[in-house]
């Protein structure tokens, strides 16, 4: 079955009613009848992760950044490797969800709508970082620009200030480009619950939604205006991000490939986690033929194409460090394979470079077990990737008495850890009410969708 | 919502046929129920089209086809125009940019500029990136917001929410629905029109014209009303805090460090018994550069008398001697006047009224003459009678300098023609 | 998914089409190079003028092959439908690699043999320790060797030379047997094909272009060259078709919605292209290091600047907005416009990129800026011979085309041409 279905039919000769009505009780049956016994200790769990974020939160703000292992020359450590790998994560949602819908690739349907939901979450996670990295965190309303009888406006030329606009950029179209493409799945909700509590939410969350063609029209139009506002944005957002050490002139930081580099590595570490996530929870979710394994198949060569541009970048730095002829970029580049840091070289190299090249293989991409495990050594590889450039180029600057080395506590662990709790605490409520996959999309891009037409 | 009221339509309906059309036919309406349309269900959305289409070139307008997708290929079978929406975004786009510059412009370059490590103000590379954000984000408000408006949403009830098989229009259904309002409508010549173009149920939807079913009752009206008012009151506080006066200090929401346990170098401090948080110099210390070693230099003493000479440091070369005149003219010159002789413009503008001198230092029999070098120093640094001192204003190398450029002053003006350089004009 | 044949009437065999456009390309093409090197030895030094003209112009014919052989493989890779009845005339323009290695050969030959004058690496006095700049260079000397830097390019052309001819060889034959085998065989090793294609082009762009300013460097310097690259085929792709359309071939098999299409991905390129080279700049611009700067202090405060703007405003700005909309996709004269605009202002890109690197080999003029020095050395000192070289090599160019241009100009027997055929756009 070829991957541009969305929707496995498993009975030719099902009618296309019959097809649509399979699709909205497989997805409503999820939201609207008790949810499997899995996620009550899966919830748990992660409200226990929650709350060991917000214990750590709290603890930083009484206390400082000292309860931290940031010292005087690693300013940036496990903080800022957790805001680029959330916002990193987040990627993968917005391209699945705009761009290959800009590529007409109708597969994208049944994973779109738990992709950008995953996309909103992991821009929450994200932006925590920022906040919480200051010494004042409670400064940080400043960052928006009001009037005060100070007179006092942020800096716009900051690339840190470039993040603020960027994220909430992304985080307000995320939201929106979400929530319009589940009004027709909410409506569809609002029709199947029988009790009233659900019926008024969902009622009054799906605007009246009544499946006008009117209506669907400037829908369409605005979901494509959307996608393509979408893409040029979630290339900026990383870049942006990028920027934060490109404009720096940090040996290890400055580069200027660091924009496209950043943004594929993104998409990379994004796909890994859409599959980490997705393949479970079809499983539980059963949902097995709505994302079938030729979905996951594409996501696989996804992941592979961007790996590989990842491994480029890491090529092209390496030479250009040495072809610059610059003695400390070149001296950086030694001391990440050679130096203090080599073990996390290591390891970043192995699951961003080696790793993926599995999934050259048909027998691997088939694996869902298989593709879950390099998956979660994708994202391991990814996390240490921001490690190594901010933490290990920190470590060794220009000026060797400031070489130092950098020890995390376990306020950081707690905090990163924690981070995830937020994740799943807010995935798994998205899972246990909302439509988890998106019907609409789906019906439109089945077969059944043509039936009757003459032609064409 | 798909059960609210009671219609005529609601005994149990018949089992739809296996073919052909279901019609329920006319009956006896109470007075106060409307027609306001006939809905159409069809089999698969191909059948929609064509039926759409037929529809249409029957000249209706005032119909609508409903369906859980959208079903390409209708919007063309109906005569939907392209919606103008990418112009309203395009123009949210334009004034998002407008937007993003013109703020960073005038908050940064104009309103209060930022100088940051000497750069330009306005510099529009580093601009770029957030205009960009701004530009993006507008846009993408417009698209949101204009595509609801425009599509009249959030409408939460609509007529044929009346019909329970509605209901399905979100699952699986496909529908066709035609006003009465539209100016070819008649019941049974549409019902037929509908029935040929290949329904399989047609259903007549009625609304409810009693004032209390259409009329927003008058209770929501009166929460709504009290909401408004009760909101508006923060604001309105705020206004009038803002615009008046008051002897009490802001209420601090965030302290942000303005209350902080330390003291200040003159604050009282009754922790300590003589009250002052400064605790003044330790004894037996001094401050880094206020050792004053040099005597000779600092003070013009040596092992407790004036010295006569110069200190070490003082090298008398024509740049001492410039800077001296130049700091004199500053200093010395209102007083002393430009050539020693103490009538500056201050005991010029005293004597008008009252008898006051300066102190001559270049006459041959003024004890400036005499002085040793370390007294007269001390009198640059520490003041005289009704001179004041002026060690603060004037820096130690910048006294002596000062002090050189009064020596000269006073050779000069005691030259003996012997000791005048050879090719000097004597008259 | 509907699926088409092929209209009955339609022309799809090339017959004499590639013939004439040999013919053509010749009768403009050599003249035209002979009349450019008359100028550039009238200009009396060394050549140096010609060469630099010369790299510009073969860079632009390079760039176009270089863009259809990735086109090519990532419509295999892929399973791109709307592609499929473009793919065979990006495997002609690949065709013609083989002409732009030997093309190639008039400046590589030269370098090889020591000459001096295009770059500045192989300055024999920068081989000397007490160069001023010889302590930033030495190090790479292993690297910009002559002789290393020409076995370089033979090995970059074999690649391209290589995957060209493999990926052609399987369409074409795929003509006669109709045997679906061959797409998959493609699309199979398209995967690893794009990779050693990767390495190569990234390779290549620095060696070429970015090493004529040794003392620079930029680690996104060959995405943006590539970025450019795939503009223009776009574009290049959009008038070819239009021109066979001309002669009455393909006229029911290219439509306006595949003319569509490549003007949205001659806008993406363009929107990727300004997106590479601006985050170049502003990185360069914002951290100030003076051995970065330099190239872009170049640009931007001698004559070079109304050149600088031009690129920002033509290569990117205006072609833009002017593809957002529909209509200038879709009416084929404006899209006609705006393809031959984007081919100006890239070759403009180049222009850009290139020329301003002939003062590197002044000493000192590297790190002065424009008000010091010898004025002459910050105007853009445009040539005719700039001109008349690149009409010549783009005429040769398409003479290496026209020898290509043989048998069917659609793949006929390609399992998803039907596909392509029927393709709609939204």
């Amino acid at each position: 079955m070829a991957a541009t279905e969305a929707h496995d039919d498993h009975g030719a000769g099902q009618s296309a009613r019959a097809v649509f009505r399979g699709i909205t009780h497989d997805v409503t049956s999820i939201a609207l009848t008790p949810i499997g016994k899995w996620w009550y200790p899966a919830f748990g769990v992660a409200l226990l992760l929650l709350g060991l974020l917000v214990v750590a939160i709290t603890h930083l703000f009484q206390t400082g950044i000292g309860i931290w292992g940031n010292n005087n020359v690693q300013g940036w450590a496990w903080d800022i490797t957790n805001f680029v790998f959330w916002v990193g994560i987040a990627h993968a949602g917005t391209l699945i969800s705009a761009v290959l819908y800009l590529f007409r690739q109708d597969w994208r349907t049944s994973i779109n709508r738990s992709a950008e939901a995953m996309t909103i979450f992991a821009v929450a996670c994200a932006g925590i970082f920022p906040i919480i990295h200051t010494g004042r965190p409670w400064f940080a309303w400043w960052m928006i620009p009001h009037p005060n009888d100070m007179g006092m406006w942020p800096q716009f030329r900051s690339p840190l200030m470039w993040d603020v606009f960027a994220i909430s950029t992304y985080a307000t179209t995320s939201i929106l480009f979400w929530y319009m493409g589940m009004v027709p799945d909410l409506a569809t909700l609002r029709d199947k619950s029988k009790d009233k509590v659900r019926q008024v939410v969902f009622g009054l969350l799906s605007l009246g939604w009544r499946g006008s063609a009117r209506q669907w029209h400037r829908y369409e139009r605005a979901y494509l205006i959307l996608a393509a506002l979408a893409t040029p944005l979630v290339l900026s957002v990383h870049s942006v991000v990028s920027f934060d050490f490109a404009t720096s002139q940090n040996t290890g930081w400055h580069t200027t490939i660091f924009p496209p580099y950043f943004v594929a590595g993104a998409i990379f570490s994004g796909f890994a986690m859409v599959m980490t996530i997705m393949i479970p929870a079809r499983e539980l979710l059963k949902l097995r033929h709505i994302i079938t394994d030729a979905h996951v198949e594409a996501m696989c060569k996804v992941t592979l194409a961007t790996g590989m541009m990842v491994g480029a970048g890491y090529s092209i730095e390496l030479f250009t460090a040495w072809y610059s002829g610059n003695i400390y970029e070149w001296f950086t580049f030694r001391n990440r394979i050679l130096g203090p840091y080599a073990w996390a070289y290591f390891i970043m190299v192995t699951c961003n470079v080696l790793v993926p090249q599995f999934f050259w293989f048909k027998k691997v991409r088939t694996n869902p077990w298989a593709v879950v495990g390099l998956c979660i050594l994708i994202n391991v590889g990814m996390w240490f990737e921001r490690f190594v450039i901010i933490v290990s180029s920190l470590a060794r600057q220009a000026l060797p008495g400031q070489w130092a080395y950098f020890s995390p506590t376990r306020w950081d662990a707690m905090t990163l850890l924690g981070s995830f709790g937020l994740f799943f605490t807010l995935f798994l409520l998205f899972i246990r009410f909302g439509p988890v996959v998106a019907m609409a999309e789906v019906k439109s891009v089945s077969p059944a969708a043509h039936a009757g037409k003459d032609d064409h | 919502m798909a059960t609210e009221t009671q219609t005529p339509a609601d005994e149990p309906l018949p089992p739809p046929p296996l073919d052909g059309v279901d019609d329920h036919g006319t009956f006896d309406q109470p007075p106060h129920e409307e027609l306001h349309g006939l809905l159409a269900e069809f089999d698969t959305p191909g059948a929609l089209i064509a039926a759409a289409r037929k529809v249409k070139n029957a000249g209706f307008t005032e119909f609508d086809c409903y369906s859980p997708f959208p079903v390409h290929g209708i919007d063309a079978a109906m005569g939907i125009k392209p919606t103008r929406l990418p112009l309203a975004v395009f123009a949210g786009g334009v004034v998002g940019l407008a937007g993003g510059l013109f703020m960073q412009w005038w908050m940064n370059a104009h309103n209060w500029p930022w100088n940051v490590g000497g750069k330009p103000t306005w510099s529009i590379p580093a601009s770029i990136p957030i205009a960009y954000e701004t530009t993006i984000l507008v846009a993408v408000l417009t698209t949101f917001f204009g595509m609801w408006a425009a599509n009249k949403l959030p409408q939460v009830w609509h007529p044929f929410f009346r019909i329970e098989r509605f209901a399905t229009v979100t699952d699986d259904a496909l529908f066709l629905g035609i006003e009465a309002g539209d100016k070819r409508f008649e019941l049974q010549q549409t019902k037929q029109l509908l029935v040929a173009a290949g329904a399989t149920h047609i259903e007549e939807c009625y609304v409810d014209t009693r004032p209390e079913q259409t009329q927003v009752p008058r209770q929501v009206w009166a929460v709504l009303t009290v909401v408004t008012i009760v909101a508006i009151i923060p604001f309105a506080l705020a206004f009038k805090a803002r615009a008046s006066k008051s002897s009490q200090p802001h209420w601090h929401v965030f302290s942000d460090m303005d209350y902080q346990p330390k003291a200040k170098s003159d604050q009282a401090f009754d922790e300590f018994s003589d009250g002052r948080a400064n605790r003044g110099e330790i004894l037996g210390t001094i401050a880094r550069g206020q050792l004053k070693a040099d005597t000779a230099l600092y003070q013009g003493l040596r092992e407790g008398a004036w010295i006569t000479d110069l200190p070490a440091d003082i090298v008398p070369t024509m740049a001492v001697l410039n800077r001296g005149q130049e700091r004199y003219n500053i200093y010395c010159s209102p007083c002393h006047g430009y050539d020693g002789g103490g009538h500056g413009i201050v005991p010029e503008r005293v004597s008008t009224y009252a008898v006051w001198e300066a102190r001559n230092l270049v006459a041959s029999n003024s004890i400036a003459i005499t002085m040793a070098n370390g007294q007269l120093y001390n009198t640059i640094s520490n003041g005289y009678n009704t001179m004041m001192g002026y060690a603060a204003q004037i820096p130690v190398r910048d006294r002596w300098a000062i002090l050189l450029y009064v020596r000269a002053l006073q050779r000069a003006q005691n030259a003996i023609r012997d000791e005048l350089p050879a090719n000097t004009q004597v008259r | 998914m509907s699926s088409k044949t092929i209209h009955p009437d339609e022309k799809y065999k090339a017959d004499k089409l590639g013939k004439q456009f040999t013919k053509a390309g010749l009768i403009a093409g050599v003249p035209l190079l002979v009349l450019s090197i008359v100028l550039g030895s009238l200009k009396g030094d060394h050549f140096k003028h010609f060469f630099f003209a010369y790299l510009t112009a073969w860079t632009f014919v390079f760039s176009i092959c270089v863009g259809s052989l990735f086109f090519i493989m990532i419509g295999h890779l892929a399973r791109a439908r709307w592609g499929i009845v473009l793919r065979r005339q990006a495997e002609f323009i690949v065709g013609a690699f083989p002409w732009v290695f030997a093309l190639g050969l008039g400046f590589i030959v030269p370098v090889a043999l020591g000459n001096q004058e295009l770059y500045f690496w192989s300055v024999k006095q920068l081989h000397d320790p007490n160069h001023p700049l010889w302590h930033h260079m030495h190090g790479k000397f292993g690297w910009l060797d002559p002789v290393f830097f020409t076995i370089r390019y033979v090995i970059y052309f074999a690649v391209y030379i290589g995957l060209s001819r493999w990926f052609t060889k399987h369409s074409v034959q795929q003509d006669t047997d109709a045997d679906p085998a061959h797409s998959e065989k493609m699309r199979v090793w398209s995967g690893g094909a794009i990779v050693l294609y990767s390495l190569t082009t990234i390779f290549a762009a620095m060696d070429i272009i970015m090493s004529l300013a040794p003392m620079w460097f930029s680690t996104i310097f060959s995405v943006n060259f590539f970025s450019g690259a795939m503009l223009a085929t776009y574009c290049t792709l959009a008038l070819l078709h239009m021109a066979i359309q001309r002669s009455g071939r393909l006229k029911h098999s290219v439509t306006v919605e595949h003319y569509h299409d490549l003007g949205k991905y001659t806008f993406g390129w363009n929107f990727f292209w300004a997106y590479t080279a601006f985050s170049q700049f502003m990185l360069q611009w914002y951290s100030n290091i003076p051995e970065e700067t330099v190239f872009y202090n170049y640009r931007m405060f001698s004559q070079w600047e109304y050149l600088t703007i031009a690129v920002v405003l033509g290569q990117w700005l205006f072609p833009y907005v002017s593809l957002l909309t529909r209509w200038t996709k879709r009416v084929l004269p404006l899209l006609a416009f705006f393809s031959v605009w984007q081919l100006v202002f890239h070759y403009l890109d180049l222009y850009w990129n290139i020329m301003p690197n002939q003062t590197w080999t002044v000493i000192g003029a590297w790190n002065r800026g424009p008000l010091q020095g010898d004025p002459e050395l910050y105007k853009i000192g445009f040539q005719a011979m700039d001109v008349t070289l690149l009409v010549a090599l783009v005429a040769l160019l398409l003479a290496g085309i026209g020898r290509a241009m043989r048998g069917n100009l659609i793949p006929v027997n390609d399992p998803k041409l039907g596909a392509a055929l029927s393709f709609e756009n939204y």
